[in-house]
């Protein structure tokens, strides 16, 4: 069973409270109708780098919590980042990775080992304090409250279906630079 | 002539550096922080500056985050950024060919202040890097010239001043600077 991604941003959106967000890939079209002018910063044009930005502000504001809305191909390719963020500890670290098997943002085409990737154990390998998968829209948001007061890092795999829109059919939104600016004057004030 | 610099002295001047860093993000509005440390480096690990990089272990006034990629680093600089901490990056020159479009990508495109210190292993003492046998070497300032990236080199203690004013530099033009460490550190 795979859950609407959007579905689960909806559910995210209602339990998030001040957490900080980054979206990547087709979470971010989706994100940006979901949850307008909020705390997110989003990562675009730099593919594989929501763990880590994630990661930076995780260690800055250890006071808030941080959610990273990845892709299975986007930690795919920056998968030492687990590690990083394990050594790290990051307490407040929350990574979700949106598992639809493909690389649905570039047309869709498969990911090594498809849907066979295992993040969690992957996660728990690096060293990451927790890590669980969910397939289900009812599970998560019986579980994801509790997720967000446990201490991280936590991952979750999410076996998710595709998204609606893609950043490359749904282009837009404000410029990564303006998300930079505007959300570091955001957490200056907080 | 490029000559070494000691380890003590680009830690000393990293604190101060750091120090005026946060002076200026207090200014700005920020709180202080609730932890001790002044700031950040975050390395993939340069052999250029591993004399650095070892007296640091003990220095407990920085917080040294080993990152397992250059593209990891750039973007927990960016993090660390938007969330008001000053950082430096510590890499050598394959780590920045490694980590193109991630410069590109965020510091660039993102308007990010990103400070690199990159050490330019194999710079011959007695040749200018752009007629060096090493394309290693020989490509670095020629890469940077095509990003616009301001870059300088730290080639011996009289230029240490070159940190902190770099640091400045990205903060002001609001994107990467770097600074090319010709000689290993001692
Ligand atoms: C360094 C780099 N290589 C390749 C691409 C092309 N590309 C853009 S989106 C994408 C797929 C992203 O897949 P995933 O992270 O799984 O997210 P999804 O689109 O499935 O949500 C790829 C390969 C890119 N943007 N950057
Ligand atoms: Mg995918």
């Amino acid at each position: 069973m795979a859950i609407k991604p959007e579905d689960l941003l909806r559910a995210i959106a209602t339990m998030r409270g001040d957490a900080v967000c980054v979206p990547t890939m087709t979470t971010v079209p989706a994100w940006r109708t979901i949850a307008p002018d909020d705390l997110s910063v989003v990562c675009v044009g730099f593919m594989g780098g929501a763990s880590s930005l994630g990661l930076g502000l995780a260690l800055a504001r250890p006071d808030r919590r941080v959610i990273v809305f990845d892709g299975d191909g986007s930690l795919l390719m920056q998968l030492g980042s687990l590690a990083t963020v394990a050594a790290a500890q990051p307490r407040n670290l929350v990574h979700l990775v949106f598992k639809n098997g493909v690389y649905q943002t570039s047309g869709a085409q498969e990911v090594p080992g498809g849907l066979q990737v295992d993040f969690v154990a992957m996660a728990k390998a690096a060293g990451y304090r927790e890590a669980y998968a969910l397939a289900d829209l009812d599970a998560f948001r019986r579980r994801f409250p509790a997720t967000l007061r446990q201490e991280g890092p936590v991952l979750v795999e999410l076996s998710t279906g595709l998204a609606e829109q893609t950043p490359m059919t749904a282009p837009g939104g404000k410029p990564f630079s303006q998300q930079v600016e505007e959300l570091r004057e955001k957490l200056r004030e907080l | 002539m490029p000559e070494s610099i000691p380890a003590s002295l680009i830690i000393d001047v990293l604190k101060d550096t750091f120090r005026e860093a946060r002076a200026a993000l207090a200014a700005e509005g920020y709180r202080a922080p609730r932890h001790e440390h002044l700031g950040w480096i975050l390395s993939v690990p340069d052999t250029h500056q591993k004399s650095v990089l070892a007296a640091l272990d003990k220095e407990r006034a920085i917080r040294v985050l080993t990152c397992a990629t250059e593209d990891e680093a750039v973007a927990i600089a960016a993090g660390l950024y938007i969330g008001g901490e000053p950082v430096a990056l510590m890499i050598q020159h394959a780590g920045l060919y490694a980590s193109v479009n991630t410069l590109r990508g965020v510091a660039l495109d993102g308007r990010l202040p990103v400070f690199y210190m990159i050490g330019l292993l194999g710079r011959e003492k007695d040749r200018e890097p752009r007629d060096s046998r090493h394309s290693m070497v020989r490509y670095c300032e020629p890469l940077l010239d095509l990003f616009g990236v301001p870059h300088a080199r730290l080639e011996g203690p009289s230029d240490v001043h070159l940190i902190p004013e770099y640091y400045r530099l990205s903060r002001a033009r609001r994107g990467p600077a770097v600074l090319l460490v010709g000689l290993e550190t001692s």
